[in-house]
């Protein structure tokens, strides 16, 4: 160890460090599943209680997707599901709201149905859905049923027990034995009128049978018009004619077959649906932010303002276009020679513009926690890290840009923290490597908010 | 070239400096002397900003040091060499490191150049083979001698020394007199030094100014003070000489 | 009674104070970090000293930190048949508490007391001084790469002293106490998340700051010869103690 330079030991300590950082991430990680992936499938339950964005979805024990977003509609909960992309729903699929375990977080069980149906489409919906009854509600209706019992046998207690009770029973008794005993005499009294009786009902069944064999034979009104060929005849014309014209829609022939099977129309429609589906989905994730942000550099004791459009078309990636009012404006050096009577004096002219506009113009991608910016920035070429933390509300960046003059290249490192919404204040340093002496602390404050009228300006134009 | 314009400052509602105003010649040895604890650190520090005065200003080339910020501080710093009273060499460092210090902060010289400065400064104090050495394996001293090495390293237009001889026997005493003499014939520095040891003083000495109370008392040549009539400074100097 | 009021009321006005300076000290240290020139050598070599030569005692009070929780809360669990968590526990007190506050505390004995008698013992024998009559910073120069450095090395520590806390229990839980591994691990997996150890590095990286602040604060503060050294050492240990243990506090209040 003691022949390893001072540089080489603490990159080893770090790098152990860093393997034993990425090992566990890696193990504790729920790496199964990326919400960017996959598609949504909407469900609707009575009541989503106790469930959870980002919780697991699973079939059979088995994680295929996490709760993307719940809302209420029309009274009930809303729930988008994002499922894995391979994994196909048929449209039988029940759904239901477990929970793990008595105390256990809530999560979404699909049980898929039989082979033979339909797929569900992205963005379709599950129809099946079931909220089981969580253990509060399941206590209440417990607790129910066990008032009801008990206000069951405290009645028949009260209508059993005591000397009341039992008499009324008693005489309960009686009178069902002397209605016994009534329906005996009265059976017996009225013994030839029941067989009177019976021989008319056998009577009435003989006469129904003459009727319908008379039907049978064509005699009668009812029997002609169901014997009669010519209407059966007719009958089956019309049906004839119906099938020819439904075989003609079928060939395409006429006009409606010709709409009805022309193959082109159909894709026409269909794509047409699916081009409109694309662009209300996109219009929805579509933002543009207007920000405007104020830095005071605290060596030049002068501020340095920032006015910001993003557009940010997808959740991963923004365009940015920027206007800069840069109180150290631009430098240019310019070496005059001049040569009056055989002497040479150079003259060294700096030339400093104050309160130059700058622009910018870059497009950033984000992975995870970590953006990536590249393009123009403060009118040069350059290129910026950005890592977020705690839920975006704080945001570490680093930018590095013109690389191209004499001079070292223009580093900046800024913290970005939003404690309100719409408000955030930055603090860093500026140029902090500068051979100008350029290099300054600042703090600054900005405000930015999401602006409606832009983006439905921006969102029809083919930018995307 | 120096100038102290009514310097006070108290520690703890103790004056320690009362007013005082002194005037440096450039290019000359100028001694303050005055009795233990009567502030002559804190004045030698007033005049390279360690310590800042309550009141007063501190003329430097025309600049006055009171009110500047650190940048500017550490610009105006750079023409001093200072030699502590017990050299006040980094002791995490070489005696070698320790002299490059300056040269590598400030300069932008290769490892070449700054060695063979190092060494140049060394053999100039009377050292040699101590470039590899901890200060903390040198006597009182050489570590003077290696602290005095550090201080003109830069070449300074102004060197200060703390009590150069204190602590050091008579004949280390007398070699480090000898040194400050001959090390001020070839710099041609400013040289300001604080003592208590009125005897050297009156050797290395082009001019002595005396402290007493907070306030500079007497400033001469050393024959003009020897010879001096005034009955407090003479008591001054018997003082001192106990 | 006023008497008493003040006796009580004097060492909190102190506190307040200190905090005040070592807040005035960290502003200053921050304006110098971003001021050419860069000693990166320095930087590299408090980070050797903070960092690599740390790790075994880190490496120590880690492993033991995980299998004494492993052993305690074995018993708790085992009450009702909860052993399967013990694994969880283990991880999640690592890595949220017991890894950054442990870890901070130990280098705090080691390195912010170093750092305090170092800085001490420069600052008695006017090494500090000579310093600034060398037109360098003693804060650019001795102030901010050591609070650097632990800002940067105390969260490779923690995440060490996670890791072998978490095996030291994964040795007593499974191979002493017979719990099955198969659980241990899939309760780990299922309750620690990602953000537990993220947190708890962003700890660590602000007990550095205080440790190594304090450290300095201490140290270039000091006063009265070598007796001052000592007591500005002890009292580096036991302010950065304390502030470790209150920020403890309100972080975890932010973060979790």
């Amino acid at each position: 160890m003691s022949k390893l330079s001072i540089e080489a030991k603490v990159g080893v300590f770090v790098v152990i460090g860093m393997i034993i950082l990425g090992y566990m991430s890696m193990r504790i990680g729920k790496l199964g599943f990326k919400m960017d992936k996959g598609y949504d499938v909407n469900v609707y339950f009575d009541s989503a209680s106790g469930l959870e964005e980002d919780v697991s979805v699973e079939i059979a024990g088995v994680e295929v997707g996490r709760v993307r977003k719940i809302l209420l509609e029309n009274g009930k909960a809303l729930v988008i599901l994002r499922i894995d992309s391979n994994v196909k729903l048929r449209k039988d699929v029940k759904a239901s709201i477990r929970s793990r375990g008595i105390l256990g977080d809530k999560y979404v069980v699909l049980v898929q149905g039989s082979t033979a149906a339909h797929l569900i489409e992205p963005d379709g919906r599950i129809i099946s859905a079931v909220s089981t009854t969580d253990l509060d509600s399941l206590m209440n209706v417990l607790g129910e049923v066990a008032k009801n019992i008990s206000e069951l046998t405290r009645s028949f207690a009260n209508v059993m027990g005591g000397e009341q009770g039992e008499a009324s029973l008693r005489s309960i008794v009686d009178s069902m034995k002397s209605v016994a005993e009534t329906l005996d005499r009265t059976v017996q009294e009225n013994n030839e009128e029941l067989i009177k009786i019976i021989a008319n009902l056998s009577e009435f069944s003989a006469t129904i049978n003459e009727i319908s064999s008379k039907i049978n034979k064509g005699e009668g009104s009812i029997g002609r018009l169901i014997k009669e060929e010519y209407t059966v005849e007719k009958l089956n014309g019309t049906l004839t004619s119906l099938q020819k014209i439904t075989e003609k829609i079928n060939r395409g022939e006429g006009s409606i077959g010709k709409l009805i099977n022309d193959e082109e129309t159909v894709e026409n429609i269909d794509s047409a649906l699916t081009s409109i589906n694309d662009y209300m989905q996109k219009q929805e994730s579509f933002r543009t932010y207007l920000d405007y942000k104020g830095e005071y550099l605290f060596d030049s004791n002068e501020v340095k303002s920032y006015l910001t459009l993003r557009i940010q078309p997808r959740e991963d990636k923004y365009y940015l276009l920027q206007v800069i009012d840069d109180p150290e404006g631009v430098e240019s050096e310019t070496d005059i020679t001049t040569t009056t009577n055989g002497v040479t004096t150079t003259e060294h002219i700096e030339k400093n513009k104050k309160n130059e506009i700058k622009f910018s113009a870059q497009i950033a991608k984000r992975y995870y926690d970590l953006g990536l910016r590249g393009g123009i920035f403060e009118s040069t070429g350059g290129f910026a890290f950005d890592y977020y933390l705690f839920k975006d509300r704080l945001t570490l960046s680093v930018e590095a840009f013109d690389f191209d003059s004499d001079s070292n290249a223009h580093l900046k490192f800024k913290a970005d923290f939003t404690p309100f919404k719409h408000l955030y204040i930055t603090s860093g340093f500026d140029d902090f490597i500068s051979d100008e002496g350029n290099e300054s602390f600042f703090i600054g404050a900005g405000i930015n908010f999401l602006d409606e009228d832009i983006k439905t300006l921006l969102s029809n134009l083919p930018l995307y | 070239m120096i100038k102290l314009i009514k310097i006070t400052k108290s520690f703890n509602s103790q004056k320690v400096l009362d007013e005082l105003d002194l005037k440096i010649d450039p290019e000359k040895i100028t001694v303050i002397i005055g009795q233990s604890g009567g502030g002559k650190s804190v004045l030698l520090k007033h005049m390279i900003g360690l310590i800042m005065p309550d009141s007063g200003q501190i003329i430097i080339d025309g600049i006055d040091i009171t009110n500047l910020n650190d940048k500017k501080l550490n610009e105006v710093r750079k023409k001093f060499g200072m030699l502590f009273q017990d050299a006040a060499l980094f002791d995490s460092m070489t005696v070698g490191e320790n002299v490059a210090f300056p040269l590598n902060e400030h300069t932008r010289l290769s490892r070449k150049k700054i060695t063979k400065i190092v060494d140049d400064k060394l053999n100039l104090v009377g050292l040699e083979n101590v470039t590899n050495k901890m200060p903390s394996e040198l006597s009182g001293g050489m570590r003077k001698r290696a602290g005095l090495a550090r201080a003109i390293a830069l070449d300074p237009k102004i060197v200060l020394f703390d009590e150069p001889t204190t602590g050091l026997d008579p004949i280390m005493r007398e070699s480090i007199d000898k040194l400050i003499v001959a090390t001020q014939k070839r710099t041609k520095a400013t040289f300001v030094v604080i003592s208590h040891d009125i005897e050297s003083s009156f050797t290395i000495a082009h001019k002595i100014a005396m402290l007493y109370q907070g306030k500079i008392i007497a400033v001469g040549t050393p024959n003009e003070i020897r010879s001096s009539n005034d009955s407090f400074v003479k008591r001054f100097i018997k003082d001192l000489r106990k | 009674m006023t008497r008493f009021l003040e006796f009580a009321g004097r060492p909190f006005v102190f506190f307040i104070e200190e905090c005040g300076s070592i807040l005035l000290l960290l502003l200053s240290t921050i304006s110098w970090m971003f001021r050419p020139p860069f000693r990166f050598r320095v930087i590299f070599k408090q980070m050797e000293f903070v960092g690599v030569n740390s790790v075994g005692v880190v490496l120590i009070t880690g492993a033991f930190t995980g299998m004494v929780l492993a052993l305690q809360t074995y018993h708790g669990f085992r009450m009702f048949g909860g052993e399967g968590l013990v694994g969880a526990t283990v991880a999640l007190s690592m890595t949220r508490e017991l890894g950054p506050v442990f870890t901070a505390l130990m280098v705090t004995g080691r390195v912010g007391s170093a750092m305090a008698a170092e800085l001490g013992t420069m600052k008695v024998t006017e090494q500090i001084d000579a310093l600034n009559t060398m037109s360098v910073s003693p804060i650019q120069y001795l102030v901010m790469p050591r609070i650097i450095a632990a800002i940067l090395m105390l969260p490779v520590l923690t995440i060490i002293s996670d890791f072998v806390g978490i095996v030291g229990g994964y040795f007593v839980g499974v191979n002493l106490l017979k719990i099955n591994s198969g659980i241990f691990m899939a309760k780990i997996i299922d309750i620690v998340e990602l953000d537990d150890i993220f947190n708890g590095l962003v700890k660590a990286a602000f007990f550095g700051l205080i440790l190594s602040l304090v450290g300095c604060y201490k140290g270039i503060y000091t006063i009265g010869g070598a007796e001052g050294v000592g007591r500005a050492t002890t009292q580096s240990v036991v302010l950065s103690s304390i502030l470790i243990f209150i920020s403890d506090y309100f972080l975890t209040a932010v973060m979790f």
